[in-house]
């Protein structure tokens, strides 16, 4: 494909007149509103199908490890057992919860989980919006059955672990993705 | 030596120099904010906005942390002409401050000389040295192309610049800075009969300062950092020191040279050196600031520059410098001495005006009327 280039007038070439408005272009550019987010202070809403931190929900939960066999790097561990409970006047086994934890720290977000799961709605899903998962110690990225259900309550950090080892906490929620 | 003369020649110029080092070392180091800032809202971006109300602390936080960083000294390099880079341009730099007239009076200028000009250009073109030095004494490739290439831009652009400033000279016929603004005032800015020498001026000054577009002594796409890539903390930022101070010595030229300085009138009517002497204080001040928002307008040009073009090539560079700055300003010169010889400085005001005019409304024009056609699409078959 050739571009063949219109040919510039004298008086454009002899006056430099592009370059005048190259710097008109730039000079309108100054006004025009900026792209920046300043981050901590503005922050910008994920899409709805973002993958954020895990949510968990108990009730909902049925306890069938499909979720467990489903991920591929094993980072759900579940602990069952059955238990004889009275439903509607009969006797029924029934699996029960001891244990529900997500090594979050090891999880690539693919969501293999969230599609196993049976239940309806998803007991267990990632689209929570919630990007802000950063901490200073690993071991707090391993989020047991509490926590994954209950992390909007999780107090934050809000800095450096002090030298003693108790680190400075806020009770502020971890809802990322809203001005409130 | 008496003590009023020791008073008089000594003393107070050394008070005065030391005022404006302090200025224009507070103006260098908040052009660093302005030129940052003004890029990244030209580029849809903030800009530095972080520390202090609008940024406005990174003028401090800036110096603090060169101060503050390690200094690298690479063990391969020229030891004493490595450090004596960043310091060969930085003395020059400063020295010119105590020739510049800021304002009307002998209160705004440290030192006097009938030659000033010649002496300011004189000074500020051995800036150079420190720049080839520098990068010959790191012993990098890079660095030792970048001080090339900055000597080969400096010896090409020193010529046109030094010319287009006699047009100037045959007009006010002094060589006295101070001369220069009072004939302007009492005639017309030197831009409208120098038209041609303020755009010369203009360009050679981007060049001599090795900004774009003519930073090619720097430029990063191809040479990392160019002389200064070997260069760390205090060392980096001397260099960055005497980059601004040359510009804005330059700007203070173009100002007073083609600007009509401290004063504000036409043929003797206005804001002359006269009237603004006359008003005592206030006419000090006064004149101060209309220098100073003068010579801004020009720091801003040069950073309005920076983010609209794009960096010439090498060859593009000496094409421009040889082949047409030098003819354009013997031309002007040789047109000046006609109009000078016959007596005739006033017309090439009207011709000035005129040429202005035309760009201006050539510039106005609708773009229709002059809109390019897009490039037509032709596929080979």
């Amino acid at each position: 494909m050739q571009v063949s280039h219109p040919k510039t007038r004298w008086a454009d070439r002899f006056l430099l007149l592009d370059l005048f408005e190259g710097m008109k272009t730039t000079f309108r550019e100054l006004f025009k509103p900026k792209v920046t987010v300043r981050y901590p202070e503005e922050r910008l809403e994920p899409a709805d199908r973002f993958r954020g931190m895990f949510k968990f929900s108990y009730d909902r939960c049925i306890a069938c490890k499909l979720c467990a066999v489903a991920c591929p790097i094993d980072i759900i561990y579940i602990d069952v057992h059955d238990e004889q409970r009275e439903v509607d006047g009969k006797m029924k086994k029934l699996k029960v919860l001891d244990r529900y934890d997500i090594d979050v720290k090891r999880c690539m977000f693919c969501a293999l989980c969230e599609e196993a799961c049976p239940t309806k709605p998803k007991s267990i899903w990632l689209t929570t919006k919630t990007y802000e998962l950063a901490s200073y110690d690993r071991n707090d990225l391993y989020f047991n059955m509490q926590q994954l259900e209950y992390w909007d309550d999780r107090p934050k950090y809000t800095g450096l672990p002090e030298e003693d080892g108790t680190p400075e906490i806020e009770g502020q929620k971890l809802i990322a993705g809203g001005h409130e | 030596m008496t003590q009023a003369s020791l008073m008089h020649y000594l003393v107070w110029p050394l008070v005065k120099f030391l005022v404006a080092f302090i200025i224009v070392q507070v103006i260098v180091a908040a052009m660093n904010w302005v030129e940052r800032r003004l890029l990244g809202l030209i580029q849809a971006r903030l800009g530095p906005n972080r520390v202090g109300w609008h940024g406005l602390l990174q003028i401090i936080a800036d110096p603090i942390k060169f101060l503050l960083k390690e200094d690298i000294v690479p063990s391969s390099s020229e030891k004493i002409a490595y450090f004596l880079g960043p310091m060969l341009p930085l003395i020059p730099a400063f020295i010119v401050f105590c020739l510049i007239p800021f304002g009307p009076g002998p209160t705004f200028i440290s030192a006097r000389v009938n030659v000033g000009l010649l002496l300011v250009l004189a000074l500020t073109s051995t800036g150079v040295y420190g720049i080839i030095l520098g990068g010959w004494a790191s012993n990098n490739k890079y660095s030792l192309m970048g001080g090339l290439r900055s000597a080969a831009q400096m010896v090409s652009y020193e010529v046109p610049f030094g010319l287009s400033i006699v047009g100037v000279l045959m007009i006010c016929g002094s060589l006295d800075l101070v001369n220069i603004v009072r004939y302007q005032s009492n005639n017309i800015w030197n831009l409208f009969p120098q038209i041609v020498a303020a755009f010369i001026f203009f360009v050679s000054m981007n060049a001599e300062n090795n900004r774009t577009p003519f930073d090619l002594p720097e430029a990063e796409s191809e040479l990392v950092a160019g002389y200064h890539t070997e260069y760390s903390a205090m060392k980096f930022a001397f260099f960055m020191l005497a980059e601004y101070s040359a510009m804005l010595v330059n700007s203070c030229l173009m100002t007073i040279l083609f600007l009509g300085g401290w004063t504000l009138a036409y043929d003797g009517k206005g804001l002359t050196h006269e009237v603004l002497m006359g008003m005592g204080t206030l006419g000090g001040v006064l004149g101060f600031l209309i220098f100073f928002t003068k010579v801004m307008f020009f720091m801003l040009v040069y950073v309005w520059f920076r983010a609209t073009f794009p960096r010439f090539r090498f060859d593009q560079l000496m094409d421009l410098g040889w082949k047409w700055m030098i003819p354009l300003a013997l031309g002007n010169i040789f047109v000046t001495g006609i109009f000078v010889l016959a007596g005739q400085e006033r017309l090439m005001y009207w011709i000035g005006l005129a040429t202005l005019g035309a760009i201006v409304f050539y510039l106005t024009r609708k773009p229709a009327k002059r809109a390019v056609p897009a490039g037509k699409v032709v596929h080979a078959s």
